[in-house]
């Protein structure tokens, strides 16, 4: 029956090639946009690569102080005496990295100027994140301590800034700021929400250690736990510990509050500005998001609905004879449905070569520093379940007009 | 004719409803993308208020968090060390550059009168500030040493401020406060009025705005952004002298210098780059809506062949048969253009995206999008009606 449905289904189409290539394109067009933003979201909050153990990992990054009269209030990345005091010690963790929000700085060498993105972070950044060093090495706990004037380059800076072989960017001293630099390391260049950046170096370097008294200021915690399966209680424990988290001035400040997230929680928290309650809001986003997707859906699945309604009409004395012979209007509903997704998923593989192709000239482009977006598994998966639903959204219709049809109108031909 | 034509619309009525709702939908994502664009069009056509052109700022890093205050002493050293560099023309401090994503805005309202809240932006600014940023005065003046010891902290404002505050009347002189309820924090006391300030860009909408004078240690916020005008021509390498100088000031700060045009242009990048990504997936649509519409319309003529046939045989000449399907095309869409137009105008009525969508912006959209969709429609038209004009009369009678 099934390999009757998939023969009409293949006959119908051949018979009118133009139409089904111009339902092809409108499917493919829909779904190229809509795998496009899904293989992005995909890449933001399960990514590969430098942080691909981001399902071990959880991020503090803001940190909210309510004031006793209302509507006082504070919020700003966190300060390194925060994450040095209160979740350093934290037990039950792999270890916890301290590290800066990206800030713009200008390196010196002879008449130029360039302008990077520099973090200063301590040696357990580069444990908890997966950086592929090009040459040289890491910086490690004793440069930390010594405070040795190092910095670490990503692969396009020390392009940049010393042409040739990542190599030959190693021993070299740049002014970064005023200050002088060694680089030590080149990584591969990442734009991943905390490996981004394309000069890194020791926290220990900043010109004054005033940061070291600030429980609010420029960092961010990464928290790694030793199993994923931690995570749960690893955010309960850091929930815990800001309750206890004593503010400088205890009389301004009465409440603070600050959450680890996953990607997907932190966003979410961002977002929807829930930074004062445990749940991240992120049931919420994705609920947003499939709506935004339905309803982009909408123009696209109204056109194609179009293009079957018509398809239908051609095809009325078949479904006349198929009704005289006894097929209920259940069953021609579904066969016409399962056409039609069969159609939208050819159309998905299509769609999917094509986005493989947009994603490569978004990598090129330049539009996002450093983008790097793979198609894997998951995205196919998604990119087939968008493109189910897309053809379930604009068959349904026709085929419920269709099962109406007469058969002794639909016989006869008229409509 | 007419009447002809809207019954044969008519009883066809299911079909063409889902025709009309995909054109009506059409119309309304080229409405939103127009509109967009006319928005910023109209924006970047409004007087900015200032120069930017030879303008770098200096943001200094303490490294305190900004916890502590400068003294008269640090703010007149590092303005006397920048000034001596020979490219430097003038040199002024504000909380944060123009461009900046940064904002400080309160509720303010005149002293005395409960009731109405004026929402505004404030920027801390010191004596130097308005020669560097080339501002113009259309009354009074900028802050000087004459303010000093002024009672009322002195405040600079834009004219749509000075509208929205004193309707009707000389801003000049008078005062505004700010707090909540009965609760005065603190006073201001217009001394100058600028023709207009819209300090996030060409492409930001009009905000009421106010320059509030800065004096070093009086203030609870410190104005750590320095603004120098430098002489034109000069190149981006003076970035280094200008670092190594401000080193000699304090050596454990650090300088964040950057030249106002490239903030700039990333603050344009931010504003410009959502208009191309809606844009470029408004015209995916079209183009698909475009096919859509053409494979509708040629099946539809196909499956009235018959209809045609009895048309052509009862005399009706080939252009009017391809009159009739071009016109029929035609109302479909000015139905939907209506409908749709029925209901976007209620954004502008309601003011529900407040200025952004006025009446000006409103109008040029809706006549674009029209413009667009008819012609897309007709298009579409074109050639299915060219095809069932070409059938002659008994093929058509005996088309099956």
């Amino acid at each position: 029956m099934f390999r009757n449905y998939l023969l009409t289904a293949w006959k119908v189409f051949m018979r009118r090639k133009l139409f089904t290539a111009i339902n092809l394109l409108c499917i493919v067009l829909t779904l190229v946009v809509l795998m496009v933003i899904a293989s992005l979201l995909e890449t933001a909050f399960h990514p590969s690569g430098v942080e691909g153990r981001s399902d071990r990992f959880l991020q503090v990054f803001t940190i909210r102080m309510d004031g006793h009269e209302d509507g006082h209030r504070s919020t700003s990345p966190l300060g390194y005496k925060l994450i040095e005091k209160y979740l350093k010690p934290m037990p039950g963790v792999e270890r916890v990295a301290a590290v800066t929000l990206p800030a713009s700085v200008s390196v010196y060498q002879g008449p130029n100027v360039s302008e990077l993105q520099m973090r200063h972070a301590d040696a357990d950044y580069w444990k908890v994140l997966d950086f592929r060093l090009l040459a040289g090495r890491l910086p490690t706990a004793a440069d930390d301590a010594a405070g040795r004037m190092i910095a670490v380059l990503n692969a396009s800076s020390a392009r940049r800034l010393f042409p040739g072989a990542p190599k030959a960017a190693i021993g070299q001293r740049i002014d970064v700021g005023g200050q002088m630099f060694e680089v030590v390391g080149v990584v591969e260049d990442a734009m991943h929400l905390n490996a981004y950046a394309d000069i890194w170096a020791p926290i220990s370097t900043f010109t004054s250690s005033d940061y070291r008294n600030e429980l609010t200021g420029m960092f961010v915690a990464l928290v790694m736990a030793e199993r994923s399966a931690d995570i749960a209680r690893i955010r309960d424990q850091v929930a815990q510990i800001a309750r206890g988290v004593v503010a400088d001035d205890p009389k301004e400040w009465k409440r603070i509050y600050f959450w680890a997230d996953g990607k997907l929680d932190l966003f979410a928290r961002i977002l929807t500005n829930s930074d004062d309650v445990p749940d991240s809001g992120a049931g919420k986003l994705l609920a947003g998001i499939t709506v935004a997707m339905i309803v982009f859906m909408l123009l696209p699945a109204l056109n194609l609905v179009n293009l079957n309604t018509g398809r239908i009409m051609e095809r009325r004395s078949e479904i006349g004879v198929r009704k005289a012979f006894g097929a209920t209007s259940s069953q021609l509903a579904v066969q016409l449905v399962i056409e039609n997704v069969l159609l939208c998923l050819a159309g998905g593989l299509i769609a999917l070569l094509a986005t493989a192709g947009v994603l490569a000239w978004l990598e090129s482009a330049d539009l996002i520093p450093y983008l790097k977006v793979e198609l894997n598994l998951a995205v196919f998966g998604w990119g087939m379940l968008i493109a189910t639903v897309f053809g379930l959204l604009s068959g349904v219709l026709p085929a419920w007009k269709m099962s109406r049809l007469d058969p002794v109108h639909a016989l006869k031909g008229a409509i | 004719m007419f009447r002809h034509l809207l019954k044969l619309t008519w009883k066809r009525k299911s079909r063409n409803l889902m025709l009309s709702l995909e054109i009506l939908l059409a119309f309304a994502i080229v409405f939103a993308v127009t509109a967009f664009g006319l928005r910023y069009a109209q924006l970047y056509r409004m007087p900015l208020g200032f120069d930017g052109t030879d303008v770098w700022s200096v943001a200094v890093q303490a490294g305190d968090n900004g916890n502590r205050r400068f003294d008269d002493a640090v703010y007149d050293s590092l303005r006397r060390g920048v000034g001596e560099l020979p490219e430097v023309s003038s040199v002024g401090f504000a909380a944060f550059e123009p461009y900046a994503m940064s904002t400080s805005s309160s509720d303010l309202r005149r002293d005395g009168e409960s009731g109405k809240q004026v929402r505004t932006e404030l920027l801390d600014a010191d004596d130097g500030l308005a020669r560097v940023l080339g501002l113009e005065l259309v009354e009074g003046r900028w802050f000087s040493a004459l303010d000093n010891g002024s009672a009322q902290r002195p405040v600079v404002i834009n004219r749509r401020m000075a509208q929205a505050m004193f309707p009707g009347e000389r801003a000049l002189g008078q005062q505004f406060v700010d707090g909540k309820g009965t609760h005065v924090s603190s006073t201001y006391r217009v001394v100058g009025v600028v023709d207009a300030f819209r300090a996030k860009g060409e492409l930001a909408a009009p905000v009421n705005f106010v320059f509030t004078r800065f004096e070093p240690g009086k203030n609870d916020r410190d104005a750590r952004t320095m603004l120098l005008k430098v002489k034109p021509g000069t190149a981006r390498d003076f970035e280094r002298r200008l670092n190594a100088r401000l080193k000699l000031i304090r050596n454990d700060w650090s300088y964040q210098i950057e030249p106002l045009s490239s903030t700039r242009a990333s603050m344009m990048k931010s504003r410009i780059i959502p208009l191309i990504v809606v844009g470029i997936i408004a015209a995916f649509m079209l183009l698909m809506v475009a096919f859509g519409l053409f494979g509708a319309l040629w099946q539809n003529t196909t499956q009235r062949i018959p209809e045609i046939g009895l048309r052509r045989a009862l005399g009706a000449s080939a252009g009017q048969i391809y009159r009739q399907i071009v016109a029929e095309q035609f109302m479909l869409s000015s139905i939907a253009i209506a409908l749709a137009l029925l209901l976007l105008v209620q954004l502008p009525l309601t003011g529900a995206l407040g200025d952004n969508l006025n009446w000006q912006v409103f109008t040029g959209a809706a006549m674009l999008s029209m413009a667009v969709i008819y012609l897309l429609s007709l298009l579409c038209a074109v050639y299915p009606g060219w095809r069932a004009s070409r059938l002659s009369p008994t093929e058509a009678l005996h088309y099956e």
